[in-house]
């Protein structure tokens, strides 16, 4: 991948686009890894008759119903696995999400006490960004929404640059580790 | 011992969570009905996404990424359907795509043909939907060389080789410019991987809690603009002349932030009384 | 009646009846939130199944395999069909291989992605002539995170009053973060409730 990066050549970039293939084949069949362990995990708890095994029974239902739609009729648009998807799956997946907003008030509410100067600073900041997204903002101070810009794009924007090069810098040595073995944990040593 | 008496400053710090979930939804509920239409500032990186899209000639090709998650479809959607209203507006060819396997594709295919619909556009012609593929680096640098060396079919199994705007648009070479609508840490992977290495232009929308750090990006000229959640779809909306769902949204949004400001406001002085109060007198430095 | 039946009222009921049982939770933990839960796990690992037969196996394996002859995929085949040795455990070992693969083409990838398109373009940015006020505070607050952040040597002395002058940075891109979260938070909301409310029930237009 590195060779394919600084070299050219008919040679190197068949190389180069064949690995990158590869590699999209291979993670697509790891996807499934998961699909495999909840199912048997399930499956035992239905043979098993536990407490709540009628739970596992609705769960191998509905992952037997949308695999087999999915296998047998396709993904496309106006097959019975996207109406599905379309109608159930993702509304149910942002109303998880949106209950967010309820939990997110909440512990603001509670947690967020101005015990010291730095956690100060956090709340008065959060208050005024808060104030400075909203269209009432411009009724409080119509430089409001400048400043908020101001703090969003000078000192946000340069800790945030310091965290990515940090970080960076962190993925980088961590391939270097990867090449030379020092890094073995990804197969299980 | 007695009990210590409960005030109003302790009572403050303690309300009960079900009476704020009521309140929340209550602020949420009555824009639907009595809708406020604040005014919208736009702010210069939702200008900017605007105007980098606005300079694209006619008949130019876009890669439009729908890289986001089913459960952050209020923000993106929204988002995705703005710049996408742009784009045909501009009559520009749309290639989309996702890298995101849980529902991106099928999002991608219903906000690309009822979009499409609107504005007449072919399939095929004027728009195509090459689906997902895994592996979101492997795609980014593949389609560097070819975009059918990773997908040969589109999203509905059709050979790319069959679709006119497909035959026309081979790889980045091609394209003009990329919006990215992201949720995630794809924000990072299409500027580092395609910007950097391809040079292609582009611009993203993204969720507020990514906007943050994709600011830096903007700053330093990767990213020709930014859109940060529903307000900057509101934003593009405002600027499309097209007001929609993001629009009618702010108004809850405004009266939410309110509420949870009040909220943190009570707690943290009911918090400082209590506190001054609980440390006793001042001692006699006598 | 026909009406009734094509009405969203009707059409869009199952999506409702979803989102109101998984809101019951916010009352407290119910079997009609715990159904509805199941339900969501069933699909999703069912959607996967899908998606990887479809996109993957189909598209990406089989079609360029069977009609274009390309039978040098049956290798990337074999290594994927590799991965699942891990649930026997006499060939276990042999998912070492693939993953070796993928490991090994990630890091390859991320080491010039990290370096030439995060790092060069993100230091270029910050090193600018220090004419303007907001480029001597970009720099300032860029050196003093980078500091509070390193960890190999006490903070104490100027290195202390350094890494203490990064912290108040922080504060303040940490609380311009949390309101961004709480913005995040509310739209998720306010998109559910826009459908219960406009989609489904058609209070409002």
């Amino acid at each position: 991948m590195i060779v394919g990066f600084f070299l050219r050549g008919k040679q190197v970039e068949a190389v180069y686009n064949e690995g990158l293939l590869w590699q999209s084949i291979i993670t697509g069949f790891s996807l499934v890894m998961g699909v495999v362990s909840i199912v048997r995990v399930h499956w035992r708890k239905l043979t098993a008759r536990n407490d709540g095994a009628w739970y596992s029974a609705v769960l191998l239902l509905c992952f037997v119903v949308m695999a087999g739609f999915g296998v047998l009729q396709g993904t496309g648009r106006g097959t019975r696995y996207d109406a599905i998807f379309n109608s159930i799956q993702a509304p149910m997946m942002s109303t998880m999400f949106s209950m967010l907003a309820f939990f997110i008030a909440s512990a603001a509410y509670r947690a967020f006490r101005a015990r010291t100067v730095p956690s100060l600073i956090l709340l008065v900041t959060a208050v005024i960004v808060m104030l400075g997204r909203i269209p009432m903002g411009q009724f409080i101070s119509d430089d409001l929404p400048t400043w908020v810009n101001w703090i969003m794009t000078v000192p946000n924007v340069a800790v945030q640059r310091g965290i990515l090069i940090g970080a960076a810098l962190g993925g980088a040595s961590m391939s270097l580790r990867i090449f030379v073995g020092i890094e073995r944990t990804y197969l299980g040593q | 011992m007695s009990k210590p008496r409960t005030t109003i400053w302790d009572r403050l710090q303690h309300i009960d969570r079900r009476v704020l979930y009521t309140l929340i939804f209550v602020s949420v509920i009555v824009p639907v009905f009595l809708p406020l239409s604040l005014p919208t500032a736009v702010s210069p990186e939702s200008q900017a996404f605007f105007d980098a899209v606005d300079a694209l000639p006619a008949g130019g090709n876009v890669m439009f990424a729908f890289d986001f998650w089913p459960s952050t479809t209020a923000e993106t959607e929204p988002l995705a359907v703005a710049t996408l209203r742009h784009c045909f507006q501009k009559d520009l060819h749309v290639i989309g795509l996702s890298n995101v396997g849980m529902g991106g594709p099928s999002i991608a295919d219903r906000i690309l043909h009822d979009i499409g619909d609107e504005y007449g556009k072919r399939y095929g012609e004027d728009y195509i939907n090459l689906g997902y593929k895994a592996g979101y680096q492997a795609v980014l640098l593949g389609m560097a060389t070819g975009i059918g060396n990773i997908f040969p079919t589109d999203h509905n199994g059709t050979r790319l080789d069959a679709l006119p705007l497909a035959r026309r648009v081979t790889s980045y070479d091609s394209i003009q410019f990329v919006v990215v609508i992201t949720d995630n840490i794809m924000v990072d992977y299409w500027i580092s991987l395609v910007n950097a290495q391809s040079g292609v232009p582009m611009a993203a929308g993204v969720t507020a809690v990514v906007a943050p750090k994709a600011l830096s990006y903007v700053q330093s000229g990767q990213y020709k603009g930014l859109l940060g959640g529903m307000k900057g779809a509101a934003e593009y909306e405002h600027l499309l002349n097209s007001p929609d769902k993001a629009s009618r949204g702010m108004d809850s949004q405004s009266l939410i932030h309110l509420l949870i400001i009040a909220f943190v406001a009570m707690g943290n002085l009911g918090y400082v009384v209590t506190r001054r109060r609980d440390a006793g007198p001042p001692r006699d430095r006598g | 009646m026909s009406e009734l039946f094509s009405s969203p009222l009707v059409t869009l009921l199952p999506t409702a009846f979803f989102t109101l049982a998984l809101y019951s939770f916010l009352y407290r933990d119910n079997p009609l939130f715990r159904f509805a839960e199941h339900v969501f796990a069933g699909l999703t690992a069912g959607y996967y199944v899908g998606l990887v037969f479809d996109s993957i196996l189909v598209d990406q394996w089989w079609v360029p395999l069977s009609q274009d002859h390309k039978w040098i995929l049956l290798i990337p085949g074999v290594m994927g069909l590799m991965l699942f040795a891990r649930f026997v455990p006499r060939i276990g070992w042999t998912m070492r291989i693939p993953l070796a693969f993928v490991i090994g083409g990630t890091a390859g990838i991320e080491l010039v992605r990290q370096l030439h398109g995060i790092i060069l373009p993100q230091v270029s940015s910050t090193i600018l002539p220090l004419t303007t006020f907001n480029a001597v505070i970009m720099i300032i607050g860029v050196l003093c995170t980078l500091i509070y952040f390193f960890f190999s040597k006490p903070h104490t002395g100027a290195l202390g009053w350094i890494a203490s002058a990064g912290t108040g940075f922080i504060m303040v891109a940490f609380g311009a973060h949390f309101g961004y979260t709480v913005m995040a938070r509310v739209s998720l909301l306010i998109g559910r409730i826009q459908f219960l409310f406009i989609d489904w029930l058609r209070l409002s237009s």
